[in-house]
């Protein structure tokens, strides 16, 4: 018993300190950038995952938040030099409210109807964004958003924005985590199973439909106010709806029911994204099967079968600890 | 639901695998020799895929020629081509991967021009010049970035010769203009609308359409309506095509005019009847009597089996400015580069005679008017200058 | 007026396509996210046989119905059953169809390269005028044969005993296996039909359009927002949906904003959602828990 326990907090460990020390052993930039956005992802991708994984929603509109995360922040702050936190909270505000007022219509419809409100959305920020020139910028998009800055500390390397991107990785994870432990965690995965019963249970589903859109839309819109930060320009051209499916991808094979999932599935998307460049079309040939494999096959995901293959582990582990503790007498 | 976990084992995958590539890309780089490192980025893939392949086959023709005739001095270039699919992101990625893995020393790229937008960033950040053979949107060169340089043909340049040719060529009083919904379409629209106002024609109707759109009935009833006696299109070939098509079908019978943009010989082909009497400005014709540009329209057709196009003509000539700029520097030290190309003059290229501005832009650039006739393009009138 | 004219055979391929979803969803409750890349593929296949086997028009529209058909029913059989088989979440199906329009977008690109191809039409597309209006033959003829083939699709599904089957699973899946319905078989059929109906409105769009990779997308989903607007399920209102559609475009396009005709489109399907979303075109259904 005490081995266990010791293990399982040398792994906590080593999950906690291998990423904070990351920086030191890379210090290639282009690895770092890569990380630095798949990390990003994460973001987003910890939202889908509140939202499909644990209440069985679908959205494939998160470019749209993601879009007004960056060009609230990033307006914000070229225009009015607004510093970066309060930029970031301000577009976090943006997308919650612009996330209720789509839930309320929205959670009223399943299926393929919230699919496509949420395209719908999706679309229409893009649009905007594309033709309010005077505001947006229109298709030359925003550029030279400027660096955050925090109390004096410059953010503007790959390794720094790396902890920067990390501390919102961790925090997101750890209100996921949180919720998916507690009350209202349980009723999302409650409305997930089956929503009629948990509604003749007095749950008020469509109340926590909702926030869970909303929580979703949040993740999206701080994913990205550090989005703008980091690349240092956005046009409309980078919040399409292949990038909403993109991101529905990384949720769906990685792992919609965990938070592990996102991070999986939004690392090996952007890395595969990177180092199968040179197949072109192919690769995406090659996304389209493992999307499709992935959703007959591995439900779960990566994540859940990493899941499937442990528990297996351990049943077989189990019944030979009992096997060779010389049983109980029953054979 | 474990999360802790979970994560020890992928990132301990990824810092193994980061680690070693890091370690194999640290080691061995040139040791005393003198060789540039270029690095080229471009859409090899989706719609914009002909437009970045000719740039790669251009720049690749180009490297191995300058190398031959060693019209970099005794400098060798060695290019890195990367695809960025037109993508604003994975293009900053690109460029971020040439500087990093390659370490190359200046980049040309992108086209897209939110791609090349993206690129200045990174180029910016790590200080070394950037090059654009294909972009034309205007804020570019308005970023105050002391490291970029266009060698695209000029979009207000080629906005005002159009609007003069309406006017004094064709003596068109009421115009409009159809532009594409993104930054080449837009920044055109501007100038356009700018130089429709300084010289006295009226402006009657200005939609715009998103590429990829297929029907452009609507825009058109619009401008039909207004009377317009010139359209002034600004976007990409397949959209022209299908507007010149659609615009005939409405029994539309004004001129229609457009920029570089949609100049390439598939504009011809899939516009058909409905695009004879198309005027428009390139930069370069395969036809051109000029002996400069039908050397390289021999060689590139000698070597590639296919007819060069203009992006592919503007990439050629980058080399060879970039060569130029090398061999005055004898230097591979950015800031060096960098005066070099600014003080670039006396080439006589395929399409053009380079010279930037203070911004970045290259005022040196001929300018072709055009109209189609046939299958081909006819030479109408060659403005040079500014 | 000229706008209303010009609505109509945008409308008649956007009924098509939603007459597709439409059937498909009724038969099997499944959204079928490929579809509008069965359009493409239609026109792509159609160009094929016109361009290397010399088929005339009918042929090549009838030979790229078939063949996008037993395309179809390859999609259904492999990835569909399985899918149902294993009692997937009805997103998970969404998210497979998706794949499918991935895989067959990207693979057209790199069969057919990014250059649009030029399909001839098999009638003129000079105008005509009527009045002050024009229109061209090539429209007339993209309204005459979508309305000929919902015509069609109407008869089979009346009159021959599959056709019966189909709308049996449609109104109640257990009851039509109760009754001794081959279930998987009739799956397979509507999904081979809605195949086909797109292929066939790529074929007549084709000509208008050009033939790219990725003119399907646009068509698929404008296709899907009609068959909502007009009321998914049933297979009139999405039609009516459709033409409904593409006058509207039209006429919001030329008069109200051409940048942001798209999004005014979007809004009327979140407004239709939010008001009533059982459909423009449809009596007020109750909403399937």
């Amino acid at each position: 018993m005490a081995i266990e326990n010791t293990g399982k907090k040398l792994v906590l460990l080593l999950a906690v300190a291998v990423p904070l020390l990351l920086p030191l052993l890379v210090s290639n930039n282009y690895y770092l950038h890569v990380i630095n956005l798949a990390g990003i992802y994460t973001l987003i991708a910890i939202g889908l995952n509140l939202l499909s994984g644990y209440t069985g929603q679908v959205s494939m509109g998160q470019a749209g938040f993601f879009a007004l995360g960056t060009y609230v922040a990033g307006l914000l702050a070229i225009n009015l030099g607004i510093p970066f936190w309060a930029a970031s909270l301000a577009a976090i505000a943006a997308c919650a409210l612009c996330g209720a007022a789509i839930a309320i219509p929205a959670m009223r419809l399943s299926g393929p109807y919230l699919v496509l409100a949420t395209v719908g959305f999706g679309e229409i920020i893009r649009l905007i964004l594309l033709n309010w020139t005077p505001v947006t910028r229109g298709a030359a998009g925003l550029t030279a958003i400027p660096l955050p800055k925090f109390f004096g500390w410059q953010c503007s390397s790959e390794a720094q924005f790396y902890y920067l991107i990390f501390s919102f990785v961790l925090l997101g994870t750890y209100v996921a985590y949180r919720l998916a432990h507690s009350k209202v965690g349980r009723t999302f995965a409650a409305i997930r199973e089956d929503e009629l019963a948990a509604e003749a249970m007095g749950v008020r589903v469509n109340r926590y439909k909702s926030a869970a859109f909303v929580l979703s839309a949040i993740y999206a819109g701080m994913a990205g106010a550090l989005y703008g930060a980091f690349s240092g320009v956005a046009s409309p051209d980078n919040f399409t709806f292949d990038d909403s499916v993109a991101f529905l991808c990384m949720s769906v094979i990685g792992g919609s029911r965990t938070i592990v999932g996102a991070l999986i599935g939004s690392f090996m998307l952007t890395g595969m994204s990177e180092a199968l460049r040179a197949l072109q079309t192919y690769r995406l040939i090659l996304y389209g099967g493992i999307l499709i494999f992935t959703v007959i096959y591995m439900p779960q995901g990566l994540a859940g079968l990493a899941a499937t293959v442990r528990a297996r582990l351990r049943r077989t582990a189990g019944r030979s600890a009992a096997a060779s503790t010389g049983g109980e007498g029953k054979a | 639901m474990s999360q802790g976990k979970g994560w020890g084992a992928p990132v301990v995958a990824l810092l193994i695998v980061c680690g070693l590539s890091a370690a194999l890309a640290g080691c061995s780089q040139d040791a005393g020799k003198k060789v540039i490192r270029i690095g080229v980025v471009g859409p090899e893939s989706g719609t914009a895929a002909q437009l970045g392949q000719g740039q790669h086959k251009a720049v690749q023709m180009a490297v191995d020629e300058v190398n031959a005739k060693k019209a970099a001095g005794d400098w060798q270039v060695e290019a890195y081509f990367e695809d960025d699919e037109g993508n604003p992101t994975k293009s900053a990625n690109a460029v971020n991967k040439l500087i990093q893995q390659s370490k190359v020393h200046l980049v040309i790229g992108a086209i897209n021009s939110s791609a090349t937008l993206a690129d200045m960033v990174v180029t910016g950040r790590a200080g070394i010049p950037q090059i654009t053979a294909g972009s034309t949107g205007a804020s570019i060169t308005q970023q105050g970035n002391k490291w970029i340089f266009r060698t695209a043909a000029n979009d207000e340049f080629q906005a005002n010769a159009l609007v003069r040719h309406a006017k004094e060529v064709l003596g068109l009083k009421k115009v409009a203009t159809f532009t594409a919904a993104d930054d080449y379409g837009q920044s055109g629209a501007k100038l356009l609308a700018a130089a429709a106002e300084k010289q006295g024609l009226q402006l009657v109707a200005s939609p715009t359409y998103n590429n990829g759109d297929k029907d452009f009935k609507p825009q058109l009833l619009t401008i039909k309506a207004g009377g317009a006696q010139g359209i002034f299109l600004w976007g990409l070939y397949t959209e022209a095509a299908l507007i010149s098509k659609q615009a005939r079908q409405l029994a539309i019978n004004a001129q229609l005019f457009g920029a570089s943009g949609m100049a390439a010989q598939k504009l011809i082909e899939l516009g058909g009847e409905a695009a004879q009497g198309l005027v428009l400005t390139q930069t370069f014709l395969p036809e051109s009597a000029n002996p400069v540009v039908k050397d390289f329209v021999a060689k590139y057709k000698g070597k590639y089996q296919e007819s060069p196009i203009p992006h592919a003509a503007q990439a050629y000539d980058t080399v060879y400015v970039i060569a130029d700029a090398l061999k005055r520097a004898n230097s591979t030290a950015p800031d060096a580069l960098r005066e070099a190309l600014a003080k670039t003059g006396g080439l006589k290229l395929v399409t053009g005679e380079p010279k930037f501005n203070l911004q970045g832009d290259d005022i040196g650039k001929y300018l072709l008017i055009t109209a189609i006739k046939g299958d081909k393009f006819e030479l109408l009138k060659t403005v040079t200058g500014n | 007026m000229q706008y209303l004219l010009n609505g109509l055979p945008i409308g008649a391929i956007y009924a098509l396509v939603a007459l597709s979803y439409s059937l498909i969803y009724t038969a099997s409750g499944v959204l079928n996210w490929s579809q509008g890349d069965m359009v493409m593929l239609g026109a792509y296949l159609g160009f094929a046989f016109f361009h290397f086997l010399h088929f005339g028009f009918t042929l090549a529209l009838l030979g790229a119905m078939l063949l996008v058909g037993a395309i179809g029913i390859l999609v259904q059989l492999c990835i569909l059953r399985p899918l149902r088989k294993r009692q997937a979440p009805p997103i998970n199906v969404v998210i497979a169809t998706l794949g499918v329009a991935i895989v067959t977008r990207n693979l057209a690109l790199a069969i057919w390269g990014p250059e649009a191809q030029i399909f001839p039409s098999p009638v003129s597309s000079a105008p005509l005028a009527i009045g002050a209006l024009s229109v061209t033959r090539q429209d007339l003829l993209i309204v005459a044969v979508a309305i000929l083939l919902m015509i069609v699709l109407h008869y089979l599904l009346r009159k021959t005993r599959k056709g019966k089957a189909l709308r049996a699973v449609a109104q109640d899946r257990y009851a039509a296996v109760l009754m001794g319905v081959d279930t998987e078989k009739s799956d397979a059929l509507a999904f081979a039909a809605s195949a086909a109906l797109g292929a066939a409105a790529g074929i007549l769009v084709a000509p208008v359009f050009f033939v790219t990779f990725n003119m399907g997308a646009g068509i698929g989903l404008k296709g899907f927002v009609a068959a909502v607007i007009g009321g998914l399920g049933n297979i009139p209102a999405a039609i009516a949906g459709g033409f409904f559609l593409g006058i509207v475009e039209s006429v919001a396009g030329g008069q109200i904003s051409s940048g942001y005709r798209d999004a005014i489109t979007f809004a009327l399907l979140i407004l239709v959602l939010w008001l009533r979303p059982s459909g423009l075109f449809l009596r007020k259904v109750r909403q399937r828990v």
